[in-house]
């Protein structure tokens, strides 16, 4: 028996995130709005209606064309009607662009586990409008029009990948690209970003592209990896025990983690495409599209290269730094506010920033705490005139109440305590009250110099500084 | 006979409202008093029996909306009692074509489907007309969503009688403007002409009919039928009247990316103008018809009627004496593809824009016990449309199928360029020709009667062969009335001229009108209105 290898493609649908819906003036985003709130005459395809094109989804879907280096941005494209009839397809077609899409070639790279780079080749990028929802009541379908219109972005990858991981680790990739962008908030619960899968199999060493299976419907990146899987499982045992495979069309049960043959690609429709003639070509200027070229943000693994290069960081530290693109930002402010070694800016960031964040269930460019803030607090702690656990709760005390971290300092009272007068009598009164412990250290235990300093914070509220009460209490216990 | 106020011109109606010498309710009650004359057996989809006596009557109207065009009459003359302008069209009663959007009144396109649908909105043209003073009176008939050329195919019957001879047709698809503006029972009317839509009826009812350039008019709120093809448009009885609306109707829209940006010029007061210099054309291709035999396919030649040939002959000769240039033998060697081109792009086209009846949203649903989604889609498209529309929809379904794409749709859409091209080179200043527009007859004949020709859809769609071109190539075209034929029934002659010349056409129309006035025909009525008090 060969040993198989898999192929993949993906094709994505990305929601755009525009205020209103690609071809009427709707609200886009309908997440838990009351069905069908978010419609008008345009979007429900009454009798009479026109399409006009909303310019914000092409500007979007340019960036992210130009994001992932597409050969060409077409200076003219189309767009074109596929026909079917279905109830929540309101006007009895789908306003897609088909033969001429709005741009073609690119690739987004993959950085491997084992430090290698899968680059993955996208075919085309085309702008299309969403249909509608269609929920089943027992003997009835109910229709929600708010999602009709909602603009679309497909985006379509070569047969390029080769694992179930790496079809994830494209997801995760790309979800961060959108976001990082601000053209889509990629949630896949939301269905902000819908993936179908193809995938075929054939013997390691081959170069064929053998008959492939859809799987559709599949709304996380953890159940786009199971569905590969279990997919690249079945053909593989079809294969071994001398069948065949046949391009069906599969459906994901999630509940189940199964899949089900929805149809056979024979069965397909014939969608009678033809040009929209509603609608005018898309016409991209070449001198606007410079201008959008020029001001593409840096993107995340040439930012991630740069904190290395830059800032001396481990691969790990950046890696994390620059997963979210305000995050990354809030870290150059951060280190240029705090003039000093740019590893701990990022250990602050990614033990107690996020942990920050996570809790609060936010992005760092929401925070009220601003990098200049978190500068101040690090060289505080630096500086020893905080503890790194008043640090610590500074930085919720920040965010909390937007006061600077210096003016809470001072208004509770925490700078850290190194009188050495104020700190020595303090320690006569410890010694003088607990004599016991005195003589288990004079015995010889004197181990148990850790408990007296842990007296002293508890005193001192955690506000002394350390090292000064080891020396006064050795000092004056070696003394007794 | 005493010209009742519904006979008048729109500028003179819109004159004596402003002045306070007539109200717009006195307008819209002479109307109405018009259509109680001439109408007789209201269109329904009931069951038609033929009636005799429906022919010599109009039946233009699906509906008319009494109650709402009162409330409109009655904020004109409010706006006028303190003080303000309601609008270059004040008072003028309107029939919109039920193709044709209009809040709260039902929106049928001639069609069982659609019969029970109330617009929530108004199309733009229609919203603009009324916003600038006219007065909707009602929704009049068509052919079954503009579907042919006689509003035979229409779902409400008794069919419009033509106000000429109510036993010939009115033409269509704008058959019910046509009838109604002829007839009084409107004094403007807007239409839609996809291949000859508002210029044939026009000429078969003797009124004035504009097909402006595509984009001029915004197609919004218009249920479409050949999207790259439909223009909506003007029918009046004068030239000036057709300007008046025309100039309200135009200008870009942000409801229709095909509306265009061009600013829309004073037509009216470009009127008067003349014709002084203008280089007008004749083509041979528009006197000799031909077209492929139904039976064996090969191309056939037939002269058009000889009525018409005079009548553009005669026009000629009055060109010629009022200054303008007039230039023989301009080659449209493309103008016989227009039919097959048209049927095959409208077809498919229709076809889509028919996708959305599916009696799920609005409209006609069959509401027996159906097993399934598909079996309610069958049942109720079935019943809902007409056989008009359902031999569109098969053949649009079937030329747009993917293994034929490429040979029918493409094609056609390449002959297209080839239609427009003839004009292109025909205007061309640098060309040849240099033409401002080429004078042809409207129509190959005058309205035949009704049962004569509906049911052959070929034949019937011939009716368009003149109208067709203009259509594919986007220009604009102006019919206005040119006599009467031996039967007596109105003739009608054409004006194409280039994109956005509307303006130019007009004034050709009007230098035409004024240099026939003393014709005898221009004192014919139509016979519908002869013994009316």
């Amino acid at each position: 028996m060969p040993e198989f290898e898999s192929v993949i493609g993906l094709e994505t649908h990305i929601q755009l995130n525009t205020q209103t819906k690609i071809f009427c003036g709707c609200k886009a985003d309908s997440w838990e709005d009351l069905p069908n709130t978010n419609i008008c005459p345009v979007c429900t395809g009454l009798p009479g209606v026109l399409p006009t094109l909303n310019n914000a989804v092409v500007t979007k879907a340019v960036l992210l064309a130009l994001a992932v280096q597409v050969d060409s941005v077409q200076p003219k494209s189309y767009f074109a009607r596929k026909n079917y009839f279905y109830p929540d397809l309101p006007k009895g077609y789908q306003i897609s662009q088909y033969d001429e899409p709005l741009a073609l070639g690119g690739f987004i790279d993959l950085p491997l586990p084992d430090g290698s780079v899968r680059r993955v080749t996208i075919e085309k990028l085309h702008l299309e409008e969403d249909a509608g929802k269609t929920v089943r009541q027992v003997g009835e379908r109910w229709i929600d029009f708010n999602r009709c219109g909602v603009p679309l972005l497909e985006m379509v990858t070569g047969p390029d990948l080769r694992t179930a991981d790496e079809a994830a680790q494209y997801l995760i990739r790309l979800r961060q690209l959108l976001r990082w962008l601000g053209i889509s908030d990629a949630d896949m619960e939301r269905g902000q970003l819908r993936c179908d899968a193809n995938v075929s199999i054939r013997p390691v060493g081959s170069d064929d592209l053998n008959t492939k299976t859809e799987i559709k419907n599949v709304n996380s990146i953890e159940n786009v990896r199971s569905a590969i899987e279990a997919e690249i499982k079945r053909q593989i045992r079809e294969v071994q025990s001398g069948g065949r495979i046949e391009a069906w069309t599969l459906d994901w049960d999630e509940d189940k983690s199964t899949l089900h043959k929805m149809r056979s690609k024979e069965s397909e429709a014939d969608y009678r495409y033809f040009r929209e003639p509603d609608l005018l070509p898309v016409l991209i200027d070449q001198d606007w599209l410079e201008q959008m070229r020029d001001a593409l943000p840096e993107l995340p693994l040439e930012r991630k290269e740069r904190f290395i290069e830059t800032y001396a960081l481990p691969e790990y530290d950046s890696e994390i730094l620059t997963e979210e693109r305000t995050l990354s930002e809030y870290f150059e402010r951060t280190v240029q506010a705090f003039i000093g070694d740019p590893k701990v800016v990022s250990n602050w960031m990614m033990n107690d920033l996020l942990r920050l964040i996570r809790e609060r269930g936010t992005t760092a460019g929401k925070l009220i705490i601003q990098p200049e803030h978190l500068a101040e607090l690090i060289a505080m702690v630096e500086a020893k005139t905080i503890t790194a656990s008043t640090g610590k709760e500074l930085l919720d005390k920040v965010e909390h109440s937007g006061l600077t971290p210096e003016a809470i300092v001072k208004a509770e009272g925490l700078g850290q305590v190194s009188d050495e007068g104020k700190l020595r009598s303090l320690a006569v009164e410890i010694i003088e009250t607990n004599p016991d412990q005195v003589a288990t250290y004079t015995g010889g235990k004197t181990t148990i110099l850790g408990w007296f300093v842990g007296q002293m914070m508890k005193e001192t509220r955690g506000k002394a500084n350390a090292q000064l009460v080891q020396k006064i209490f050795r000092e004056l216990l070696e003394k007794s | 006979m005493n010209e009742a106020l519904c006979d008048l011109s729109a500028l003179e109606i819109a004159r004596r409202v402003k002045s306070g010498e007539n109200s717009a309710v006195q307008v819209l009650e002479s109307t109405l008093d018009r259509i109680r004359n001439v109408e007789g057996n209201s269109p329904s989809t009931a069951s038609y029996t033929f009636d005799p006596a429906d022919l010599e009557k109009i039946h233009a109207y699906i509906t008319v909306t009494k109650d709402r065009a009162r409330v409109q009459a009655e904020q004109v003359d409010r706006a006028i009692e303190e003080g303000q302008d309601p609008g270059p069209l004040a008072g003028v009663p309107l029939a919109v074509k039920d193709i044709f959007c209009v809040r709260d009144t039902p929106s049928t396109a001639g069609s069982r489907i659609l019969e029970n649908f109330i617009s929530p909105y108004s199309a733009t043209p229609v919203e603009r007309l009324e916003a600038a003073g006219a007065v909707t009176v009602g929704k009049v008939n068509l052919d079954e969503f503009t579907f042919g050329s006689s509003n035979e195919s229409s779902a409400f019957l008794p069919p419009v009688g033509n106000p000429w001879n109510a036993a010939h047709v009115p033409g269509g698809s704008s058959g019910g403007s046509a009838a109604a503006v002829a007839a009084g029972e409107a004094v403007i009317s807007i239409g839609t002409d996809t291949a000859g839509s508002i210029r044939q009826p026009a000429a078969f009812c003797g009124v004035v009919g504009m097909k402006p350039t595509y984009g001029r008019v915004s197609r919004y709120g218009l249920i479409a039928f050949a999207s790259s093809l439909d223009c909506p448009g003007p029918i009046a009885r004068n030239t000036t009247d057709v300007a008046l609306a025309l100039q309200v109707m135009a200008g870009s829209d942000p409801h229709d990316a095909t509306a265009a940006e061009v600013p829309v010029p004073d037509y009216v007061s470009l009127l008067e103008g003349g014709v002084e210099g203008l280089r007008i054309g004749l083509s041979p291709d528009y006197f000799k018809l031909k077209f492929p035999d139904p039976e064996t396919g090969e191309i056939r030649e037939q002269s058009i009627d000889p009525d018409a040939q005079r009548a553009v002959q005669h026009a000629a000769e009055i060109f010629a004496r009022a200054g303008a240039e007039i230039v023989e033998d301009v080659p449209m060697p493309n103008t016989h593809y227009g039919i097959p081109v048209y049927f095959v792009i409208s077809r498919v086209e229709a076809a889509s824009n028919l996708h959305r009846y599916d009696g799920v949203k609005y409209g006609y649903r069959y509401d027996g016990e159906v097993e399934d989604l598909r079996q309610l889609y069958r049942i109720t498209r079935a019943r809902g449309f007409g056989p008009q529309v359902k031999l569109r929809i098969l053949m649009g379904m079937y030329v747009s199928a993917e293994q034929y794409e490429k040979g029918y749709y493409d094609k056609a859409l390449r002959v297209r360029t080839l239609i427009r091209r003839d004009f292109l080179e025909a205007f061309d200043p640098q060309g040849r020709y240099k033409l401002d527009c080429l004078l042809t007859a409207t129509t190959p004949t005058s309205a035949f009667e009704i049962g004569s020709v509906y049911g052959d859809s070929v034949l019937m769609q011939y009716a368009d062969l003149l109208t067709v071109s203009a259509n594919h190539a986007g220009n604009p075209g102006l019919s206005v009335p040119a006599g009467l034929d031996e039967k007596g029934l109105p003739i009608g002659i054409q004006f194409l001229g280039p994109d956005f010349s509307e303006g130019t056409l007009l004034r050709i129309g009007r230098t035409y009108e004024m240099r026939t006035e003393h014709e005898p025909w221009r004192a014919v009525k139509p016979k519908v209105l002869q013994g009316l008090g």
